[in-house]
């Protein structure tokens, strides 16, 4: 453990806030929409293996970043096209499993990825590398800027008639149809949106690790990301927010744990016996998470909420 | 390298059994309760556990590890069924919901199985010796795998056809409501369909841990070429996923082969299953066969 505490403060507001993105992509994609991504891993694995490959050539940390998100984008939407048009469980499994293939792709192509040996990344603030603290603190200050932006997007998505249509896809598809939507290009938008989103979360990951290698990738990461939506509130940004801080903190608490205390189990076994079932009890007893969807914020919307008020 | 015709379709038939065993219980439950259930990795996994029950001595009784990991994993699935899937189900949870509920079953019994045997991998202590039969490299584990996949599959013909259990489970399949008001009792076949499913899937896992190791992602591990085989059948398709195995198996085991010849890496194995998949999907989706 890192023995400055500021250091090791600045270092969880980052992965905070990386979950968090990660989280928004998939309330855009699954709270707001339907879609239930499984393969989230995927695309926050293509923006970071991307990102780190673009700034080893020297490109700008913005263009890097970008050019991530962009591939994981349009991978999201290739991947998830064929199964768009079949039930929701069929997107799950292609997701899923193109998640592990896309990793075992990885570990096999030595040549530019390293491999399971993974790849170094060169830093992007090398004004401040030299300084922990400072580096620590400008990857808060990126991925603050990066999740700031995003949530705003979304926040605004949503409210917009796009994203009602969303809402009504999540809803009742066929009804979308009926009134003359193309509900399959909303979800491939969606879902490119979504890989987007988390590809900007790899990009801004790969920065402040400055090493990558395929076990940080594992499915386990999607399965993160699910409870703290689920846990925090789907459709709710704050929510997902709210669920990523909390998925942290338990996280962190479990590895102090094991340094500090004397279990008859091991920590890490026992914090995910306790996931698996805390997520069981959630989907039982509370699916609407602690927040609950957000409401409407439209113009109209205001207007006859305040009319109800004076009634 | 020369390219040994016998031993490759030898090798495939081998794959073939394995992932008919182990996808029997998927598309049986999938087809029940309508959604795929990722959890079935460990179905596979905890049955090869319970076979190591009989399997950590050189003497061990092979059968007896058979048994223990059919037994085994049907008591696990009928947990999971009463106490996770049908009160959700009851609870009318959305689609994804049980999806996302049997991830997290399928972390909780994972790391229960990683907290009881530990991590690292393990090894049945029984060793099978490999003999030459006309050429061919064959271990009388090899040719029990096969077997038992094929009379299982002739049996489960029988039973789904002949008998009244089997029927029933092909009526909720088919037709869930048209089966309720015939009088079947819905819960009871279900739970049935799950636990026998599910012990297949354990034989599915006594039988992989004989051959390779015992390891808490071995059910994992195959569960990509699992799904692709319960797809490409058609989901609650027993005709189509027999197809379906064998397809696999053979594309599997002869694309190994041309890896290897163009210098590329055998991790690739799992893309062809991937492939498949898609390719379903995208031409189609019902896969092979209704019932």
């Amino acid at each position: 453990m890192a023995a400055d505490p500021l250091i090791y403060v600045l270092d969880m507001l980052v992965f905070i806030g990386i979950f968090s993105l990660l989280a928004i992509s998939l309330n855009l994609e699954y709270g707001f929409t339907g879609l239930g991504n499984f393969g989230k891993v995927a695309f926050f694995m293509a923006g970071a293996y991307t990102y780190a490959l673009m700034i080893e050539t020297g490109a700008p940390i913005l263009v890097s970043l970008l050019g991530g998100a962009t591939v994981a984008g349009l991978l999201g939407g290739l991947v998830s096209l064929p199964a768009l048009r079949l039930r929701e469980d069929y997107l799950a499994i292609v997701t899923l499993s193109f998640g592990e293939i896309l990793r075992l792709f990885v570990k096999a192509q030595e040549g530019f990825t390293g491999g399971v040996h993974g790849i170094q990344v060169p830093a992007a603030f090398t004004a401040f590398v030299a300084s922990p603290r400072l580096f620590g603190l400008a990857n808060v200050v990126l991925v603050y800027l990066v999740a700031g932006v995003a949530f705003l997007f979304v926040q605004a998505l949503i409210n917009t008639p796009y994203g009602r249509v969303l809402r009504a896809i999540r809803e009742d598809d066929v009804a979308v149809q009926v009134l003359g939507k193309n509900p399959v290009l909303y979800k491939v938008q969606v879902l490119v949106a979504g890989s987007f989103l988390a590809g900007l979360a790899g990009g801004a990951f790969a920065q402040y690790m400055r090493f990558i290698d395929p076990y940080m990738f594992l499915p386990l990461v999607t399965f993160y990301v699910w409870i703290a939506l689920i846990l925090g509130g789907p459709a709710n940004n704050w929510g997902a927010v709210l669920g990523a801080l909390v998925v942290e903190i338990f996280n962190r608490g479990t590895r102090i744990a094991k340094d500090y205390l004397v279990l008859p189990v091991d920590p890490n076994n026992l914090q995910f016996i306790m996931f698996g079932v805390l997520i069981i009890l959630l989907l039982l007893y509370r699916p609407q998470g602690i927040l609950g969807e957000s409401r409407l914020r439209t113009p109209a919307f205001r207007r006859w909420e305040h009319g109800a008020a004076d009634r | 390298m020369e390219i040994d015709l016998g031993q490759i379709i030898l090798n495939s038939l081998i794959t073939s059994s394995l992932y008919l065993l182990a996808g029997t219980g998927l598309t049986l439950t999938y087809a029940l309760s309508h959604f795929p259930n990722f959890a079935h990795a460990e179905f596979i996994t905890f049955g090869a556990y319970a076979g190591y029950l009989f399997m950590d001595r050189p003497d061990g009784s092979f059968p007896a590890a058979l048994g223990s990991g059919f037994v085994g994993a049907g008591i696990l699935s009928a947990l999971s069924y009463l106490l996770v899937f049908r009160p959700l189900t009851q609870r009318r949870a959305s689609l994804v919901h049980v999806m996302i509920a049997s991830i997290g079953l399928g972390y909780a019994v994972r790391h229960a199985i990683g907290e009881t045997w530990t991590w690292g991998a393990l090894s049945y202590q029984v060793i099978w010796s490999p003999y030459e039969i006309a050429g061919l490299r064959v271990t009388a584990l090899w040719l029990y795998l096969i077997l038992t996949a094929g009379t299982i599959a002739l049996i489960l013909h029988f039973f789904l056809t002949r008998t009244r259990l089997g029927k029933a489970i092909r009526a909720i399949a088919t037709n869930p409501e048209l089966a309720r008001v015939t009088g079947i009792n819905q819960h009871q076949v279900t739970l049935l369909a799950w636990i026998l499913g599910a012990s297949l899937a354990g034989l599915a896992g006594v039988f992989r841990a004989a051959d390779t190791r015992l390891f808490p992602m071995l059910g994992w591990d195959i569960l990509l070429p699992v799904f692709a085989v319960t797809v490409l059948g058609g989901i609650g398709s027993f005709y189509g996923l027999i197809a379906a195995s064998l397809i696999l198996g053979f594309a599997e085991n002869f694309g190994v082969v041309f890896l290897t010849r163009a210098g590329l890496s055998t991790e690739y194995r799992m893309m062809i299953a991937f492939l498949v998949l898609i390719v379903v999907l995208i031409v189609r989706p019902k896969g092979l066969a209704r019932w």
